[in-house]
């Protein structure tokens, strides 16, 4: 669905934006939703805006009780942050009566604000199509473009903010540079060591479209999570955890100083080159083939396993704690879907359910836009190497570790257009739910 | 974007042949001996088949023949990419020397997506010890008529001369990967001059692809030819280096390219032909053209 041209017309007399700063935000989110088609939702003729009126903590509870009920789909736009201001609920047209008559039933106060969506959605108000259009440009984030460090970090924080009980910040750590590194966890449960899966991004600085993709796709699990039965049913059983940018230090250089870094900037004592390949530097066949003592190389492992803080937090969490069960590490460019080992050409023990999974998790990608992808073990599909992500994974009971190489094969290479990273994300979503559903089925 | 399909065996699981910077003497053992084969035998004995040469050897040598014949085609309206390899042989000799027998499909290197055209190459590729650059013998469908492209070539040339030099620091294309449509023309003129560069400097083991103009030094477009003098950005993918290459090319229609380049390498000390400084090479007449 295209971006919405208007903003929505309340049903009475006042634009809906006139009445409370926030509904700007709120319905401007939802437009963005829409409108970078994250959201599957074909139409919203009938659907209405109601308002609600909490007073008290007993009504607060009453709503939220509607709200948990799963059938009736209703989506929270403006969550009642203090008594007296009210709540903002979506509600589908065929939830329209039921929750008519539980509102009523429970005495709660409610005006229809929105009378259909769909046709405000479709109106044809000139001057709140440019309102919109502004702030849109402003305010709300474009998947469809890359953006720095800062600007990935806060739409974590909006995304965090936005499905409060879904989506919850992970601080782990900071780098080299002294920058945040920020993992989302979604859960649906309690318990803090329910089986896991751990997707990173961004680990070399110049594979731009991995953090882009990452971001993406944060916001299509939060997004589909109570819409999409495969992503619901997993998020039942485990907890995603994901890094859009697990090398913070590199990815803000490629932006000030140097688009095609690849390491981290960790300083090494005696050399004048900076930074460590920190896909080199995990604990896991440290030093072997693929690799280079040399601190001026792109492929230094640095002086030891771990010694890149930004490698250290991320292993040292995933063994804490110990219950994950699949890792996916984001790269680009290639188009490749591989498996351990890159240490070795030799076959993993796991080789031949792991390269079946890969096949399917290629062939739901290929299914969207036609982009090929090949499969094979880190070693024998790209070149050997050693200290690895996925190796360290795998040797640490990890069965399901995969890596993707992620668009395009050469053509644009590192520098991939802007106007490719939604087709990306999308295809890459496709492989990624593939991966997670056969974890799921595993456990 | 590129399609990219591999109906020649994929790296299956179980596939222990090592990576190509690995195909050490040990591994010859694996090799089945052939004796004289149907077509382009090598002459001299103590070449050895390689019973399953990996896929993304054979898509090396595939490249390096299309950076070759890029080069020679010297049309930057008629530039190919790589789509797929169909058929691959591979020898290796007691030298560690690797001769390569090649069907491949190729894609227009093009902005628009609409057209996604493939033609079919045969080659033949010799990487030689004593030689930096491999012997290519390489014949391709045609995908235009060669009266369309020159024509292509020709208002190529047009909009060339138009353009005011971009001496002021451009990056083609820029962080976000847009390449300016005035500024097209200056990308696949680029590109051609890179083909004979990455030609040149491919090996069994070092592959390279364009990442990026990061400087124009000068942009003559006074005389007939264009004259055009850059730094253009390789990355060398089995090492993940990026290596600055000055290129000074001059250009014109029908044309042979005239090319001088110069690389500046990183020490690498794993590879002994990676010290290489890409010896400037003067002018380069083709008479067989």
């Amino acid at each position: 669905m295209s971006l919405p041209q208007t903003l929505y017309k309340h049903s009475l007399t006042q634009p809906l934006y006139d009445w409370h700063p926030w509904n700007m935000k709120w319905i401007l989110f939802f437009g963005a939703l829409i409108g970078s088609g994250i959201c599957d939702q074909e139409t919203f003729s009938g659907h209405q805006v109601f308002r609600i009126n909490v007073r008290n903590e007993d009504e607060i509870s009453k709503l939220n009780q509607l709200m948990n009920s799963d059938n009736l789909k209703l989506d929270l736009w403006k969550s009642p942050s203090t008594l007296g201001h009210p709540a903002d609920v979506l509600v589908p047209s065929f939830s329209l009566r039921e929750v008519k008559s539980f509102l009523e039933e429970h005495g709660l106060e409610y005006a229809v604000t929105v009378e259909d969506l769909q046709t405000v959605l479709d109106s044809e108000d000139r001057k709140l199509q440019r309102n919109v259009r502004q702030e849109l440009s402003s305010n709300c984030f474009n998947y469809g473009a890359y953006h720095t460090l800062e600007a990935i970090h806060k739409e974590m924080d909006f995304i965090v903010k936005s499905y409060p009980r879904l989506v919850s910040a992970v601080k782990i750590g900071h780098s080299f540079e002294n920058r945040l590194m920020y993992v989302l966890k979604f859960s649906t449960g309690k318990g803090r060591r329910r089986p896991a899966i751990w997707l990173n991004a961004g680990i070399h600085a110049r594979e731009w479209i991995a953090p882009a993709t990452a971001i993406w796709t944060a916001r299509k699990i939060a997004c589909d999570y109570g819409r999409d039965l495969v992503i619901t049913s997993i998020l039942k059983k485990m907890d995603i955890f994901l890094l859009p940018v697990a090398n913070p230090d590199g990815y803000v250089y490629t932006h000030t100083h140097n688009r095609l870094w690849r390491k981290t900037r960790s300083v090494n004592p005696g050399s004048p080159c900076i930074g460590t390949d920190p896909n080199r530097n995990w604990n896991s066949h440290f030093g072997g083939a693929g690799t280079s003592r040399d601190p001026c190389s792109d492929m230094y492992h640095g002086p030891r396993p771990h010694s890149e803080v930004e490698v250290k937090l991320v292993a040292d969490f995933i063994a804490d704690h110990g219950n994950f069960k699949c890792f996916i590490d984001l790269h680009s460019y290639s188009q490749l879907v591989m498996y351990p080992y890159g240490y070795t050409t030799m076959r993993a023990g796991d080789a031949d359910e792991l390269d079946t999974v890969a096949q399917n998790a290629a062939n739901a990608m290929a299914s969207l836009s036609g982009t090929q992808y090949r499969v094979g073990s880190v070693g024998s599909a790209i070149y050997t190497s050693s200290g690895n992500s996925v190796d360290w994974a795998y040797d640490n009971g990890i069965k399901y570790a995969f890596i993707f190489e992620l668009r395009d094969t050469g053509f644009y290479a590192f520098t991939l257009p802007a106007d490719q990273i939604i087709p990306t994300a999308q295809e890459t979503w496709l492989g990624l739910k593939t991966i997670m559903e056969h974890v799921q089925n595993s456990i | 974007m590129q399609l990219r399909r591999q109906p020649l065996s994929a790296p299956r699981p179980g596939d222990t042949r090592p990576a190509a910077q690995r195909l050490a003497v040990p591994l010859l053992l694996l090799l089945a001996l052939q004796g004289a084969a149907a077509s382009g035998e090598p002459e001299d004995s103590g070449w050895l088949q390689d019973a399953e040469p990996s896929s993304r050897l054979l898509s090396q040598a595939a490249r390096a023949a299309l950076h070759f014949f890029n080069f020679r085609a010297a049309s930057p309206s008629a530039l190919q990419v790589l789509a797929n390899v169909l058929d691959g042989r591979a020898w290796v000799n007691q030298k560690k020397e690797y001769k390569f027998d090649l069907v491949f499909t190729t894609e227009f290197y093009r902005a628009e997506e609409g057209e996604k055209r493939l033609g079919t190459c045969s080659a033949q590729v010799f990487f030689r010890n004593d030689k930096p650059r491999p012997a290519v013998n390489v014949t391709c469908t045609q995908l235009i008529k060669k009266e369309r492209r020159q024509e292509e070539d020709y208002q190529l040339y047009k909009l060339m001369k138009q353009l005011k030099s971009p001496l002021n620091a451009v990056r083609i294309p820029d962080s976000h990967g847009y390449i300016a449509p005035s500024l097209r023309p200056i990308w696949n003129l680029a590109f051609l001059g890179s083909s004979y560069v990455m030609w040149q400097k491919t090996t069994p083991f070092l592959h390279y692809f364009m990442s990026q103009i990061s400087s124009v030094k000068q942009w003559k477009t006074n005389d007939d030819a264009i004259d055009f003098d850059y730094t253009v950005l390789l990355h060398e993918f089995s090492t993940q280096e990026i290596i600055p290459c000055r290129i000074h090319l001059v250009w014109y229609p029908g044309k042979p390219l005239k090319v001088k380049y110069h690389c500046q390498e990183r020490q690498t000390p794993e590879e002994g032909s990676g010290t290489e400084e890409g010896s400037a090479v003067a002018l380069t007449e083709l008479s067989n053209f």
